[in-house]
């Protein structure tokens, strides 16, 4: 039984995705020695496990998404306290190693309905492949305007490769691995998110680095 | 993690002064949450690794923070607990409490907004997650402080003046306010009101608990169609929103197609099957249908799962071996009765539960004198104040028929029916007692003298009332109460026109004891029905306007 298997790789999946959150906490509990080489290679191992705990969490979401499981819990957020804690976030992932700008336009509204944990998963993803291809700095934004709110992860990188951009831009299933593993789970959260018939965005383009973007009505 | 006194110090939230307590049942983990804490600055974290030792600390001490794992292993669950504390109000609206989860689809197992955690979280997060919605909490409380005090010194009207302040002052929070200001207006009783509030919310954006909201309200409006229809569409685009199946059954309930109720009841059971009082109201519904293996699974999963609840008593057990008796399976019901001992031992009315199912059980063997024995001991705790649900003084009534005791039956049948004048289950049941007993005849005339008092007081004070004759109403109903003192309608009905005495008249110290020691009677009666929550807040309004402090119950 192909599902039946199915269903117990997400059992499986789901049991190392905690024991690794575990894992994660206790790394995050080493104090610092003093030493450069010891606390840098604390601090690789700390972005490296949680960034596999994210891309199990993903892969979990795409599982659910194939079931036909993943919808949107909408309910009212502030976008400016989810940028906050996403900012929060990337600071404490970055550790110092590039420059964390975060900035909230005033035409932001103090609540949006979205899902809130999807959304912070799909920027968490954005934040982790900008700490890997960022030269020295990236920036987190919030934007609205004509009954969107827009989510932006940008950096300082090379940008996103062209093969990439085509893929997204086309709507094409992405290869499942790496990137695009990530960005394909971008886009489900987005369109996971639907009001009066208008479906969310994910728009990726290339401007002095990579720009993620996740529009959401 | 220093970067977070950032966060903290622009919020001015002393973290060295919240009191945590961490409910987890993996030392692991409680552990790693305490550290956690501890990194951004609340030291003062205590620990509990169940549902019973966190209630014991919560009983003990004040607690401003609960951050609480869903999965506790064996016993009760974090959601339980949490049902439990809201229920026996051991925390107030102030403390914060977090649900952590390691599923994404936490909420199908949350009944209602008054049953959900502040917030919850998903297994694993990030101490910066964590900090920021709980720095976001303690703000939103913040903001509510007077809405929570004004609700929670009973002044409702205030309450609902704060959160309009709210509305207009902090939009930030517009949302919240409008989702507590719905729940005061159904506890008012303002339905229409609610109605509108719900729509308002609705206009903005279909969110689940505003369209749940809605079809509640309706619902209360008797606008059973209505409601029905908002509750279909919902459940079409979220199927595992087991608050909408629980508004389904009742609103099925109120239209009198209990086959629908138990379906509603069913698809939310198989959703999440760990809610006790859902297991017990499919049980119910389930038995009225005539459907005993399902009424079987779902009473058995009630005492199973409610092992340690305290939505769970004798009458539960008493559902049980009916049901099993019924099926024929007296086996099963000896068991049940030898697994459960300590526990029916323990109170008269867990005694009445086992006198009247052993009786009924020897009867079955066979074993006339230690039925009859049975039936001896039943009497006495009966005499001794023991009550017994109606279903059970039933199985009593039809144990004594076979027992060649009619006069006693009758007797029995006499007091369910006067307590249960408006409940054509209850009464079918009798009747289809003395049917089996070849003894119809006098089950009419038993059922008609004993009903026909109390039917005639309480419509004659219900008309009173609708005239505008408090007084006289409540008269009536009081008599009325006497003669079917177990009657929550009719303890209902002599609430309400008492308050409406008292709302005319003034002051009556006397009244407002007499209305609180019936509203008590009801809501032991009929815990969940929709007419409580808005007598017991204008019973608080009258007490509030005469200065009364609500003795300690």
């Amino acid at each position: 039984m192909i599902d039946d298997d199915n269903a117990f790789y997400a059992v499986l999946i789901h049991e190392l995705k905690n024991n690794l959150g575990l894992l994660s906490m206790t790394i995050d509990r080493i104090p610092p020695s003093g030493g450069a080489a010891c606390d840098s290679a604390v601090d690789v191992a700390r972005l490296q496990c949680q960034g596999v705990v994210e891309r199990l969490q993903q892969a979990l979401t795409i599982y659910r998404a194939k079931q036909g499981h993943l919808r949107a819990r909408i309910d009212a957020y502030s976008p400016h306290e989810l940028i906050a804690e996403v900012g929060q976030r990337a600071e404490t992932l970055a550790h110092g190693r590039i420059r964390i700008d975060v900035a909230v336009d005033e035409s932001v509204p103090p609540i949006w309905f979205f899902d809130r944990d999807l959304v912070e998963m799909a920027l968490i993803n954005a934040i982790h492949n900008s700490l890997v291809y960022a030269r020295s700095v990236m920036r987190i934004e919030a934007g609205a305007g004509h009954g969107w709110l827009e989510l932006t992860v940008r950096d300082d990188s090379a940008g996103y490769p062209g093969h990439i951009l085509a893929s997204v831009a086309a709507g094409a299933p992405c290869r499942a691995r790496g990137t695009g593993l990530g960005l394909q789970f971008a886009r489900l959260i987005a369109q996971a998110h639907e009001h009066r018939g208008r479906l969310g965005e994910l728009h990726l383009a290339n401007d002095g680095g990579a720009v993620f973007r996740l529009r959401l009505p | 993690m220093n970067q977070n006194a950032t966060a903290a110090s622009e919020t001015r939230i002393d973290f060295g002064a919240l009191r945590a307590l961490v409910v987890d049942d993996y030392p692991g983990m409680r552990n790693a949450l305490r550290l956690t804490l501890s990194n951004f600055g609340i030291t003062k974290v205590q620990l509990a690794a169940s549902a019973s030792e966190a209630i014991f600390q919560i009983r003990n001490k004040a607690y401003d923070f609960i951050l609480c794992d869903f999965n506790l292993g064996e016993g009760r669950d974090g959601q339980q607990l949490l049902e439990e504390l809201r229920h026996s109000r051991l925390i107030p609206l102030e403390t914060v409490f977090i649900m952590v989860t390691a599923e994404s689809f936490y909420e199908k197992v949350v009944a209602t907004a008054e049953l959900a955690p502040d917030d919850y979280l998903i297994k694993p997060f990030s101490a910066e997650t964590l900090c920021g919605r709980l720095v976001a909490i303690l703000q939103r409380k913040r903001a509510f402080a007077e809405a929570y005090r004004h609700y929670q010194a009973q002044q409702v009207e205030a309450a609902i003046a704060a959160c309009d302040r709210l509305l207009r002052e902090q939009p930030r929070y517009a949302v919240d306010a409008l989702r507590f200001k719905g729940e005061l207006l159904i506890a008012l009783g303002r339905f229409d009101e609610a109605e509108k509030l719900y729509q308002q919310v609705i206009a903005m954006r279909a969110i689940p608990w505003a369209r749940l909201g809605l079809a509640r309200a309706l619902h209360l409006k008797h606008d059973d169609d209505a409601a029905e229809a908002e509750l279909r569409d919902v459940l079409e685009h979220a199927p595992e929103m087991v608050a909408a199946y629980d508004l389904l059954a009742d609103v099925c309930l109120a239209r009198k197609d209990s086959q629908s109720a138990q379906e509603a009841l069913q698809h939310g059971v198989a959703v999440s099957a760990r809610t006790v009082r859902r297991q017990q109201r499919l049980g119910e519904v389930a038995m009225d249908n005539g459907d005993l293996d399902a009424a079987r699974t779902a009473f058995s999963e009630a005492v199973e799962k409610g092992r340690h609840s305290i939505f769970i008593g004798p009458a539960d057990y008493g559902n049980l071996c009916r049901v099993q008796l019924e099926q024929g399976d007296l086996k099963a019901v000896a068991d049940t009765l030898r697994q459960n001992r300590r526990t029916l031992e323990s109170n008269p009315d867990g005694r009445l539960v086992m006198a009247v199912t052993q009786s009924r059980l020897y009867t079955r063997e066979g074993k006339a004198d230690d039925a009859a024995r049975a039936l001896d001991i039943a009497a006495d705790l009966r005499a001794a104040g023991a009550q017994g649900a109606p279903h059970l003084l039933l199985d009593l009534a039809s144990a004594c028929m076979a027992n060649g005791r009619a006069d006693e039956a009758d007797a029995v049948v006499a007091d369910v029916a006067r307590n249960a004048h408006d409940s054509e289950a209850l009464l079918e049941k009798a009747r289809r007692i003395y049917a089996e007993a070849g003894r119809e005849a006098a089950g009419r005339n038993v059922l008609a003298s004993a009903t026909a008092d109390v039917r005639k007081l309480n419509n004659e004070g219900v008309v009173l009332a609708q005239k505008g004759d408090f007084r006289g109403a409540t008269e009536k109903l009081l008599a009325a109460c006497e003669s079917a003192p177990f009657n929550p309608r009719v303890s209902m009905n002599a609430v309400w026109v008492i308050l409406k005495y008292l709302d005319q008249d003034g002051m009556d110290e006397q009244m407002i004891q007499t209305a609180r020691y019936h509203l008590a009677e009801a809501e032991r009666r009929a815990p969940a029905h929709p007419r409580l929550a808005g007598l017991r807040l204008h019973l608080m309004e009258v007490e509030g306007r005469f200065g009364i402090k609500r003795a300690s119950a």
